[in-house]
């Protein structure tokens, strides 16, 4: 066919026709559309380049010393003397930090207004259904600032409201009484954590074992029984002692009042917090409502006839069935979570990408900057993805 | 067919992308690109691009009618008035404080003037270029008179309330960890949030330039205690000169920039103010201000310093928008802010604005 085209290209006199001819044959519109679609290709492909060629791509300036303070701090000791790099990482904690607080907080309010706004009790219903609406349909941001703007108007400090000395409540935060311990705490709580996860996989095996051979103890008692060990021989082990912490407000001789003991929660930290459960809450009251629905109603039918209660019902039957469809819509609201977390810049929550922005602003290098900060957001939501993941594959499993 | 205009499609698209990269690149400059001449832009554009403030009374602020107005928006309307002959031909762009780089160093704004401080690193690592300072500014600390500080030492244990991604930032770090007192910084974005955390006392301390101290004391509302709930202390924790900056290697407009700038203090020095300049024009008292103003001294030949502008461009300049001390006196000195004894009084009169000679 190539030939028979040259031959008809070389007969045709006028350029016009030879051209309409060239573009009505197939092969050569494909070949002409791909070649000029290639060459923009190489274009851009030099043009992205040679801007990256010229734009320094360092990290160094991050090893230098901060100099700046921050609001909050958790985990990690921060200073102005520290380097950036220490600055980023307790915005990185920050924002972690008020991602999973929420993510745990904004589950348990989706699930209990997601099953509120199936409740036949009018009133219940009702302000499940206002919730969602009135909180699902306002800017994120908007309802940070709201919140801060909320909290600000507790009364100031030296008016705060106290509670028989137990508690502080005031603009400057809310602080609640704790119990605290000596310096080996921090271990003995991360012990703790993991003999409860120990004790927990000791049960569901003791269970599993249980069903297969002889009745002969109970699951439940033996792996209470091992966390209690655990916690008691470190409790020892580390020599803790422990002690009520009440929040304090003390005038120092300057007359600046300065708060101390119990948990401090933050006004900034409140509004972020508040801010993002609620308006994660109520997608994850629509996934909720909208799983339950989709079962069939024979399941609820069926519990029923079999005499279980509501409570019954909804924990053995309805949840776990409904799980299955919940778990993935469930992960895209906790990758939101986390990257909304970002719009705390606009209140004083210093989150790794206000901690950034400081940064950049100091040093330059903003493009490295970026980067980095992306690459930051992209593995913490890549192991939010992760475990999800493994939760649902756990949940698809179960009776399948 | 379907598949064909998909491609075809894909290829406009691609097209149009290597379009706008390339007309980007003729635009806006990277710092890198010692080639770009961001003045022949804003004369073939016929507007000037300026990143300004627009929540600071005084230096710049959004008027009642939406019109910018202020002490740096004047020098804005100078430079327009130099370039293009005409000083409403400005188009405002109001930036926070930390975005305002990015947006002069991607292009976005030809000329910063947001009452931005000359610093050793914004110079070098910023990749801008500094003129000569318009304002003598120092970074003060704000409270409430009725808190009992007398000064930084009194405020330990105390929160501040400071804007992010300012010099400010970093001077109140280096004034209290310095002198190991302990404060809590509360790091805000924009000043409406800052200001409504201070009014509720939820910060003990504001900190920023004093100028901009003494905008926000005269605005203070009256539902929280008006001007006289509010001291600046008298310390001052640092220098900070502000002034215009403009990208690296950026000549041409960054000379204009400078010498509209030190033409306006000369014009003051000089005595030349807005209702003269046309009779001084006509008739100028010695060489000097015949060079100032580009006119002939009687009947000489004009000197054309060769900035690729009009050489007339202080004529345009003064007369549409004033010498630097009327613009001082319009936009200031109602903020209480006064010239006498203060850095920012004419060399002759012991301060620090000093015109290097039109020549």
């Amino acid at each position: 066919m190539p030939s028979s085209l040259f031959t008809q290209f070389k007969s045709e006199d006028s350029i016009k026709k030879k051209l309409n001819l060239l573009f009505r044959n197939r092969i050569f519109r494909r070949f002409f559309i791909q070649f000029v679609f290639g060459i923009f290709l190489l274009l851009l492909f030099f043009y992205i380049v040679d801007k990256a060629l010229n734009l320094e791509l360092g990290f160094g300036h991050l090893s230098s010393r901060a100099g700046f303070g921050l609001s909050h701090t958790f985990i990690i000791d921060y200073n102005s003397n520290d380097s950036r790099w220490m600055g980023y990482f307790a915005g990185v904690i920050n924002t972690i930090r008020v991602s999973l607080v929420g993510i745990v907080l904004a589950t348990i309010l989706g699930i209990f207004m997601g099953l509120a706004r199936l409740s036949p009790n009018f009133l219940i219903n009702k302000i499940s259904t206002g919730y969602v609406e009135f909180i699902r349909n306002t800017p994120l941001l908007v309802q940070i600032i709201f919140w801060q703007l909320i909290l600000l108007q507790l009364p100031h400090i030296s008016k705060a409201l106290t509670f028989g000395g137990l508690s502080v409540f005031s603009n400057k935060g809310i602080l609640l009484p704790i119990i605290s311990s000596n310096e080996n705490g921090s271990l003995w709580t991360l012990i703790l954590f993991l003999g409860l996860i120990i004790s927990l996989i000791l049960r569901s095996r003791l269970f599993k074992y249980k069903e297969e051979h002889v009745d002969l103890f109970s699951p439940n008692l033996i792996s209470f029984f091992t966390f209690v060990v655990i916690a008691i021989i470190s409790f020892f082990a580390l020599s803790i002692k422990l002690s009520p912490s009440v929040p304090e407000v003390n005038i120092n001789q300057y007359g600046t009042y300065i708060q101390s003991g119990g948990f401090i929660l933050t006004p900034q930290f409140a509004a972020v917090l508040f801010a993002l459960v609620l308006y994660t809450g109520t997608f994850i009251t629509e996934i909720v409502r909208g799983s339950i629905q989709s079962l069939p109603k024979g399941q609820t039918e069926a519990a029923m006839a079999l005499g279980l209660n509501t409570y019954q019902r909804i924990t053995l039957i309805i949840l776990p069935q409904a799980l299955r469809s919940i778990i993935p819509p469930l992960t895209n609201q906790y990758l939101n979570l986390t990257k909304n977390s970002s719009l705390s810049v606009a209140i004083a929550y210093p989150d790794l990408f206000m901690v950034s922005r400081t940064i950049m602003n100091n040093a330059g290098h903003a493009l490295p900057m970026f980067v980095l900060i992306l690459i930051t957001y992209l593995t913490l939501s890549l192991v939010i993805s992760l475990i999800m993941n493994i939760i649902n594959l756990r949940v698809t499993r179960i009776g399948a | 067919m379907f598949k064909f205009r998909l491609i075809g499609i894909i290829s406009l698209f691609s097209v149009l992308f290597v379009l706008a990269a390339c007309s980007e690149e003729s635009t806006s400059s990277g710092s890198s690109d010692a080639s770009s001449n961001t003045l022949e832009v804003i004369k073939d554009r016929g507007t000037l691009n300026c990143g300004v403030n627009d929540n600071l009374t005084g230096f710049g602020v959004v008027a009642p009618d939406g019109s910018f107005e202020g002490f740096d928006i004047d020098f804005c309307k100078a430079i327009a008035a130099a370039i293009l002959g005409d000083s409403s031909k400005v188009e405002y762009t109001p930036l926070t404080a930390s975005a305002r780089f990015e947006a002069l160093g991607s292009g976005e704004v030809d000329v910063l003037i947001r009452n931005t401080t000359w610093t050793a690193s914004r110079d070098r690592d910023l990749g801008n270029d500094f003129t000569a300072p318009t304002f003598y500014d120092g970074q003060g600390m704000m409270v409430y008179a009725d808190s009992g500080y007398d000064s930084i030492e009194s405020m330990s244990g105390a929160t501040v309330c400071v804007l992010q991604g300012t010099t400010t930032e970093l001077n109140l770090d280096d004034r209290f960890t310095g002198s190991g007192i302990p404060y809590t910084p509360l790091t805000f974005e924009t000043n409406d949030p800052l200001q409504a955390a201070f009014e509720a006392k939820q910060c003990e301390g504001w900190t920023t330039d004093k100028s901009g101290l003494a905008s926000k004391r005269a605005g203070f509302p009256a539902a929280s205690g008006g001007p006289e709930a509010l001291v600046v202390l008298a310390e001052t924790l640092s220098k900070e000169p502000l002034g215009p900056l403009t990208r690296d290697n950026d000549s041409e407009l960054y000379d204009v920039v400078q010498w509209v700038v030190f033409g306006m203090m000369q014009a003051e020095e000089s005595g030349i103010t807005s209702s003269n300049v046309s009779s001084m024009a006509a008739n100028p008292a010695d060489p000097g201000m015949a060079r100032l103003l580009g006119v002939g001294f009687e009947g000489g030949e004009v000197q054309d310093f060769g900035f690729g502008i009009s050489p007339d461009f202080m004529q345009n300049v003064l007369y549409q928008v004033g010498n630097y001390g009327e613009v001082y006196d319009r936009h200031l000195v109602p903020l209480g802010l006064t010239r006498e004894g203060s850095l920012n009084a004419q060399w002759t009169d012991g301060g620090l604005i000093y015109a290097p000679p039109f020549r």
